[in-house]
């Protein structure tokens, strides 16, 4: 009685999209009037080169950051309009800069996803205990329950903060560069379980840096540059050497990888600094 | 390594999990234990505080004076002097104990105290000049109120609209230092006479406070400390980032706006009462932690802690040396001051607050 009846109960696919989305910080302007749909059901990735707006993208989905203009549509409705609380039971947010107090452990901060259920009269219910358990197996973090946060390495320090927004149980999980500062192997690892949590339902967009590993494991991309959407698609379909070259300033050569046809980049050089 | 709980932790480690009539709430033990502690060390030292002095009586003679009986001296002793004084150290230093732990989860510091953000400098130096400057009509808790939130503003204010980080308590030590020179400025200015009448102000005692003060304390605490109460989980969330606390459904800037307002009520009001004790603000949660583990963000204990050092330092100081009184600001500086130094130097660990 886990995982199907947990699925059942949180809504199919809510919908996420922005209409006209203006978003910035002070005087400076990110983005201008994007409108984007998230595909429900779906791993989206956010790609794009160094300040183009994807993490601040992403605050603007995740409602951290106010509109400047227009606005981040949940099932339709102004994201701002809507109880952060009743947000939270449908989205969930993995940011870049997550910390925590010292001495949290694991289970202590997989308990915090629960969160946006509890309350003064209900502190705590069988289904939160069950839920962070479940949590705990799907990132396979069951035998470090017990250990502080600070005591973990890279990649199971992000698998624990991925099983927090678990344990929030929403079907739409937004991840702001979860695999930065990870080695091969913790980013392989980190991926992978955000796969397996797409296959079972959830909506997930994230942004990331590594053109590569965002078409391997997403199945929609988003290109960004200068805060505008140059591309979006599958990534198969839309990876191609010129979008490269315009987002990274980079000449490039395409291969397809064996098995799954993601795009592989070799030959890479930079147009930046090369004399024309 | 401890084996991976299925059946234990159907309960979050550490707590209870009490169901009545349908609700649900979680417990934390080492929690209950700590306030239990301090509650009974708090009984003890009121009941110290009412017994021993000039003269000193036996419980028996208090219990009989506290309602109008036995020695018509005894019982004005107790009830208009020994009585409205633990009164008064009680509930200024909760006050005080919970201000502090509220200012220092919302700066995430633990410097950051009423006291330290000049909060109580401000409360003084508005009350001060309604003494000795510009007389006005208003009760000196409206003025010592209007003293910390003008502080607490401008701490808020000029610091960049957070309370986040060094600049807030930097901004805050500025404008506390800033009232603490215009109180001086103030009592240098004036008579002798008015600054008698100021002093008490200035250095914090439970020496003959008017019974309203310490009417308007009680209502306030029994206003704010279930809200602070009620806070305790958004207040545990602010100890993540912004980020964090908002995915986790947070109404960030309201929870910020009502821990100041709650922070500076409890503090005017507990400064119109005590003077400027803001050592306790600051002594008072770091016990509390101390004592149930730096977790959760701990209120009541706070309080408790808050109401147990305030009676005590003030015991001390009216015992001690009698005849002379020593006010119960110094006392908490002397004892507080290396209190605060040995459980910071003996911590292996820095907690995030």
């Amino acid at each position: 009685m886990t995982d199907d009846t947990r699925k059942g109960e949180t809504d199919c696919c809510p919908t996420l999209g922005t209409r006209e989305l203006a978003l910035g910080y002070g005087e400076r302007k990110v983005i201008n009037g994007l409108t984007v749909e998230i595909p429900p059901g779906k791993v989206t990735a956010i790609v794009g080169p160094n300040g183009c707006g994807k993490s601040t993208l992403l605050a603007g989905l995740a409602r951290i950051l106010a509109p400047r203009s227009g606005a981040v549509l949940l099932d339709g409705r102004d994201i701002n309009t809507l109880a952060t609380r009743e947000v939270a039971h449908k989205l969930a947010l993995l940011p870049q800069d997550a910390s925590a107090p010292d001495g949290l452990t694991v289970e202590e901060l997989i308990q915090f996803g629960r969160q946006p259920y509890r309350s003064l009269m209900r502190q705590w219910s069988p289904k939160d205990a069950e839920i962070v358990q479940a949590a705990l197996h799907a990132t396979q973090l069951q035998a470090l329950a017990d250990r502080p946060l600070d005591a973990l390495s890279g990649g199971q320090r992000q698998r624990a903060w991925i099983a927090m927004t678990v344990a929030q149980d929403t079907p739409l999980l937004l991840l702001d560069e979860p695999t930065s500062a990870l080695d091969l192997g913790h980013q392989i690892e980190v991926l992978e379980l955000v796969r397996e949590l797409s296959r079972k339902g959830k909506t997930v967009v994230m942004v990331i840096h590594d053109l590569p590993s965002a078409c391997r494991y997403a199945d929609h991309l988003i290109a960004m540059h200068q805060g505008e959407i140059i591309a979006e698609g599958r990534p198969a379909d839309i990876v191609t050497e010129a979008l490269v070259e315009r987002l990274y300033g980079v000449r490039c050569t395409l291969l397809h990888e064996p098995g799954t046809g993601a795009p592989l980049i070799v030959n890479p050089v930079s147009i930046r600094h090369t004399p024309e | 390594m401890k084996t991976p709980s299925s059946s234990s932790s159907y309960v979050p480690r550490g707590h209870w999990l009490l169901q009545p009539l349908g609700i649900s709430l979680l417990v934390s033990r080492r929690g209950l234990a700590a306030a239990l502690v301090l509650l009974a060390m708090a009984l003890m030292v009121s009941i110290g505080s009412l017994t021993v002095g000039t003269p000193t009586l036996s419980p028996a003679e208090v219990l009989a004076a506290a309602i109008g009986k036995g020695d018509p001296f005894n019982v004005f002793m107790l009830q208009e002097l020994r009585m409205p004084r633990l009164a008064a150290g009680l509930l200024s230093g909760a006050a005080l104990g919970v201000g502090g732990c509220l200012l220092q989860t919302l700066a995430r510091n633990r410097l950051a105290t009423p006291g330290i953000i000049g909060i109580d400098d401000g409360a003084t130096a508005f009350a001060v000049a309604s003494i000795v400057a510009i007389p006005t009509s208003l009760a000196p808790p409206m003025l010592a109120l209007l003293g910390a939130s003008t502080a607490a503003a401008l701490a808020f204010g000029l610091g960049g609209g957070g309370a986040r980080g060094y600049r807030f308590i930097v901004v805050g030590i500025a404008v506390g230092a800033l009232f603490g020179a215009l109180t001086n400025f103030m009592l240098a200015r004036t008579s002798i006479d008015a600054a008698n009448l100021a002093y008490p102000w200035t250095v914090g005692s439970l020496n003959a406070r008017a019974p309203s003060t310490v009417i308007v304390l009680a209502v306030c605490l029994l206003l704010c400390l279930p809200v602070a109460k009620i806070l305790g989980r958004q207040l545990q969330l602010l100890r993540f980032s912004d980020a964090v606390a908002i995915g986790l459904g947070t109404n960030v800037r309201r929870t910020r706006l009502t821990i100041l307002v709650v922070t500076v009520l409890l503090t005017a009001t507990a400064v119109a009462v005590a003077g400027p004790v803001g050592l306790i603000s600051l002594v008072a949660p770091e016990m509390a932690r101390h004592l149930t583990g730096h977790r959760g963000v701990p209120i009541i204990n706070s309080a408790l802690a808050g109401a147990l050092l305030m009676t005590a330092a003030d015991w001390v100081g009216r015992t001690a040396f009698a005849p002379v009184e020593i006010p119960v600001g110094v006392i908490t500086a002397i004892v507080g001051g290396p209190y605060l130094l040995w459980i910071l130097l003996r911590e292996p660990r820095t907690p995030g607050t």
